[in-house]
């Protein structure tokens, strides 16, 4: 199979899995008993309507008229990017989400980065110089850290370093209603942004490590470091253009394997630090019972966890070239 | 200039190399040959500063000790000056790495170069080992096993170094790739110092000048790599080229009893040696030089066990024996071919004292032997052609193989049996209590000859005379006293002086051999040589009616004219591989 195919049928692949998805979000409300609006948004949204909006969205889903109609008023819905509409925000639940994503996007997105980073550099090393005392102090001591749950190290981290040391800001996001701007303005973000990330960083950081720690441990016996040696490469070279490079491809599957534990992970970090993403915008819904909004968050997130997938699957395909000719 | 003095290097209390000294000058190359375990790739990478156990003695290249030097000093050598070509197993090339980069990173690492400069130095390089240049751009499994090699040899040329070292370098390639490869190695190592690790004998052959053999971390044996092959002098050498199935070997493979032990005290191999004394298994025997020769061998190497010097011998004034001259070595097999009448039976029966000399000497064990008392015939033994001659028909199986023993009033009468017993176990025949009552007219031909051959081995003797012991055989019968005889060879390191017509028979048995013509030595060396090219007139008549008895069994001729062809049908096909075996006479 020649490169172009394989990816064509990565992607194929992803698309079927998103179209499934949408199909289950489409059938399910309609497949309980009673009446679908209902179905949709819960009893209590609908104590709070007025006749007019329960007739506007009857109209909007096409519910009163026929199967594809309705399927027809779906797709161009969601083609609109129409996720329905929030009673609880008043609003629409499309721009509801995109008012969190980036957070979430942000914390998580950075997570990922520092964490796969930090654990391949930190796996080289300490592989490298396996038995050493650095060694055997960092596997030891990430994991003991990758033993705990994401939640509990964010309330620890919270309590040392925001409550009793005062580092850094309890919650949120930004200060509110400070009017920062330009670098400020990043700044405080920033600050707002470290507990969180490191809470995160530090649970992720345990798996990425000890995996590129022990293919490192195996790479270094293989006969092509000796062949970099025999050619005079310096150590440097050796740890991370021969064997980090050739690292990459377990921990870039492994990163893969791990994204939706990642979400997961910071939809509680997130209610933990009250930071305004997807997680505590979920929170609240769940609170509320916005039926529409929990389904476009969880709608969302499944969609982020497959791109995030599929970027990763491109990615390894051009780490190794053994993938795209393999016959 | 190369010069490795007392090297030693060891994993943890595991010692691999126990003092090493090595010289090699200017385009000097050396085959480092042994069987696996013996250290060899351990001392290439020692060389080259690889080796993660401790290193100690010196190294000493152009004069540095390498030893000595920072690793920063060490590192800019390595690549540079010391080159290695390492095995093409599946990952000796970085799988995820382009070739040409892999390649331009051995000349990045010692030259900062511009990109283009590199770009055409790399592709010069893929050029000068053979390869295409639209392979720069592949990964390597898009290679195959020669390329791969190729790739491996045109990083180590990257920088031209002055020491190469190639280890196994063809070991996992196909017949005809290592072929190509050896004519590439072959035009790289004439101008530099060259170290080629192998367990192939034909490739030192056609690579080096110079051999050296390890055996369990050191040295036994280093000379001229011709020489080497064709006359060993150390016995582990001559067990290796035995064991090594070359298409010039005639003779059957024979391998070394036992197996590689490491920390022996005394002589590494005393423990598989079957000339070892006393000293062999208290002190290490150092490399000296015998002959143009570096042995290590407290005896000098293979010593000669039977030496006839100058035997004259003739029946009523008409010479059945003149000037004959021959050197017999432990452990070997030689040959005396001719045909009846020639005077080899003489010879070999003055040998056992059943006639006198009229001139010259016969030494065993550098001993002259002037009379034939029981402790020479605890040493030397004969069968004959026909087994009638030396078993009695008076006297059971168990009574014939004890006979020696008594007469040499060895031990208790239990100790006796027990050693017959024995004796007939090594010829593979039954030693329960019906078969030791039996009389030679109630045995097979065949068991005649082994309970013969059982007789003579009783003694364990350290030279075996069998005078035509299979002519009055059918061929399978033959075969096996044959198979029988070299097995026991090799477990006891016999040596035997086999006296035969059938040259055909000869070079499957035997690794010297002596031609005989009218009661004179004609040509002797290395059977494989005698054969190949014969010098004398005689012996070249003599490897032509073999191969004539050859052709004649195209046509079916008798079972025991085939036997002899079928050993020449083999030959023919050595020289000619994956042909129909056609036999030139030409080929002789
Ligand atoms: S004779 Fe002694 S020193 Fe020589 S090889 Fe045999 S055991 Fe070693």
């Amino acid at each position: 199979m020649n490169r172009e195919q394989n990816s064509r049928t990565s992607i194929l692949n992803y698309i079927i899995a998103l179209a499934v998805i949408f199909a289950l979000n489409f059938i399910l409300p309609r497949m309980m008993p009673g009446d679908p609006l209902h179905a949709i948004y819960g009893d209590e949204a609908l104590v709070a309507m007025t006749p007019q909006m329960e007739a506007s969205l009857i109209r909007e889903f096409a519910l009163d008229r026929s199967w594809t109609d309705q399927l027809l008023a779906y797709v161009i819905n969601l083609l609109h990017c129409d996720l329905g509409f929030s009673y609880y925000y008043r609003t629409q639940v499309s721009s509801v989400i995109m008012g969190a994503l980036p957070w979430t996007l942000l914390l998580t997105g950075l997570a990922l980065i520092i964490a796969t980073a930090l654990g391949i550099i930190l796996g080289i090393e300490s592989g490298w110089q396996r038995g050493a005392t650095l060694d055997r102090c960092l596997v030891a001591g990430l994991m003991f850290l990758s033993g705990f749950p994401d939640f509990f190290v964010g309330i620890i981290l919270l309590l040392i370093f925001g409550v009793s040391l005062n580092m850094a800001p309890l919650s949120g996001a930004v200060t509110p209603y400070a009017g920062l701007k330009g670098l400020d303005y990043l700044l405080d973000a920033l600050m707002h942004l470290i507990l969180p990330l490191a809470s995160l960083v530090a649970v992720q950081l345990g798996a990425v490590y000890l995996l590129t720690r022990n293919t490192i441990v195996t790479l270094l016996g293989e006969s092509f470091i000796l062949t970099a040696r025999a050619k005079g490469c310096s150590d440097l070279c050796i740890k991370y253009s021969h064997a980090g490079r050739n690292c990459l491809l377990p921990v870039t599957t492994a990163t893969g394997l791990r994204i939706p534990h990642l979400f997961t992970g910071a939809l509680f970090i997130e209610i933990i630090f009250s930071y305004p993403g997807l997680g505590s915008l979920l929170n609240s819904a769940l609170d509320a019972r916005d039926y529409p909004l929990i389904q476009g968050i969880l709608l969302i997130v499944t969609i982020a966890v497959l791109t995030a997938n599929l970027l990763v699957d491109l990615l390894y395909k051009r780490l190794d070239p053994r993938v795209k000719y393999a016959h | 200039m190369l010069k490795i003095i007392g090297l030693k290097t060891s994993f943890g209390e595991t010692e691999i190399l126990r003092g090493i000294d090595l010289e090699l000058d200017e385009r000097e190359s050396i085959a480092l040959v042994g069987e696996s375990g013996a250290g060899k790739t351990t001392l290439g990478l020692s060389i080259m500063g690889l080796v993660s156990g401790s290193v100690s003695g010196e190294i000493l290249f152009n004069g540095r000790n390498l030893l000595k030097i920072s690793e920063d000093d060490f590192r800019n050598l390595r690549g540079k000056e010391l080159a290695m070509v390492f095995q093409n197993t599946e990952d000796a090339l970085d799988p995820v790495c382009r070739i040409d980069d892999q390649i331009a990173e051995a000349i990045l690492v010692h030259h900062g170069q511009s990109r283009k400069n590199i770009k055409a130095a790399v592709l010069k390089l893929l050029m000068s080992v053979g390869l295409n240049e639209n392979k720069a751009l592949a990964y390597p499994h898009q290679l195959s096993g020669g390329e791969r090699q190729r790739v491996l040899i045109a990083m180590a040329l990257a920088n031209d170094p002055d020491v190469l070292i190639l280890d196994e370098p063809t070991a996992s390639l196909d017949a005809l790739t290592k072929a190509d490869i050896l004519k590439l190695f072959r035009s790289v190592i004439n101008c530099r110092i060259s170290l080629v690790i192998t367990h192939d004998i034909s490739m030192a052959r056609a690579l080096t000048q110079k051999m050296a053999v390890l055996y369990a971390g050191r040295i036994v044996e280093i000379g001229r790599t011709e020489e080497m092959v064709t006359n060993p002098r150390h016995p582990y050498t001559r067990g290796l080229i035995r064991s090594y199935p070359g298409m010039t070997t005639t003779r059957d493979l024979q391998g070394i009893p036992g197996r590689m032990a490491q920390g022996l005290d005394g002589c590494p191999f005393h423990e598989r040696c079957t000339q070892a004394i006393e000293i062999c298994n208290c002190l290490v025997p150092q490399l000296r030089e015998i002959d143009e020769r570096l042995i290590a061998c407290h005896r000098g190497g293979i010593v000669p066990l039977l030496e006839i010097r100058n035997l004259g011998m003739s029946f009523d004034s008409c010479s059945v024996l003149r000037g004959v001259s021959l050197t017999l070595f432990e452990g070997e097999t030689l040959a005396l071919v001719g045909e009846s009448g020639s005077g080899k039976t003489t010879l070999s029966k003055i040998i056992m004292g059943l006639f006198e000399q009229d001139s010259g000497e016969i030494l065993l064990e550098g001993q002259n032997v002037n009379k034939r008392d029981a402790s020479f015939y605890r040493r030397v033994q004969m069968i004959f052609q026909n087994p009638k001659e030396s078993v009695s028909h008076r006297m059971n199986v168990l009574d014939t193989v004890m006979e020696p023993l008594n007469v040499q009033k060895m031990g208790s009468k239990e100790e006796r049996q027990r050693a017959a017993k024995e004796a007939l176990r090594h010829v593979e025949l039954s030693n329960d209590s019906d078969f030791l009552k039996k009389y030679p007219h109630q045995l097979s031909g065949g068991e005649v000859q082994r309970v013969a051959i059982a007789r003579a081995l009783a003694l364990s003797p350290k030279l075996l005379i069998a005078d035509e012991p299979t002519s009055a055989l059918d061929p399978s019968v033959q075969a096996k006293i044959l198979k029988l005889l070299m097995n026991l060879q090799e477990k006891m390191g016999l040596a035997i002086l086999f006296v035969t017509h059938d040259i055909a028979l000869a070079r499957k048995v035997s690794d010297r051999m002596a031609v005989m013509l009218k009661g004179q030595i004609v040509e002797t060396g290395a059977t494989n040589e005698v054969l190949s090219h014969p010098q004398h007139p005689y012996t070249r008549r003599l490897v032509e009616c073999a191969a004539a008895a050859s052709l004649g069994m195209e046509t079916g001729e008798s079972q025991e004219e085939s036997m002899a062809a079928n050993n020449f049908k083999i030959k023919a096909e050595d020289f000619i591989i994956g042909k129909r075996p056609i036999l030139k006479i030409e080929d002789y």
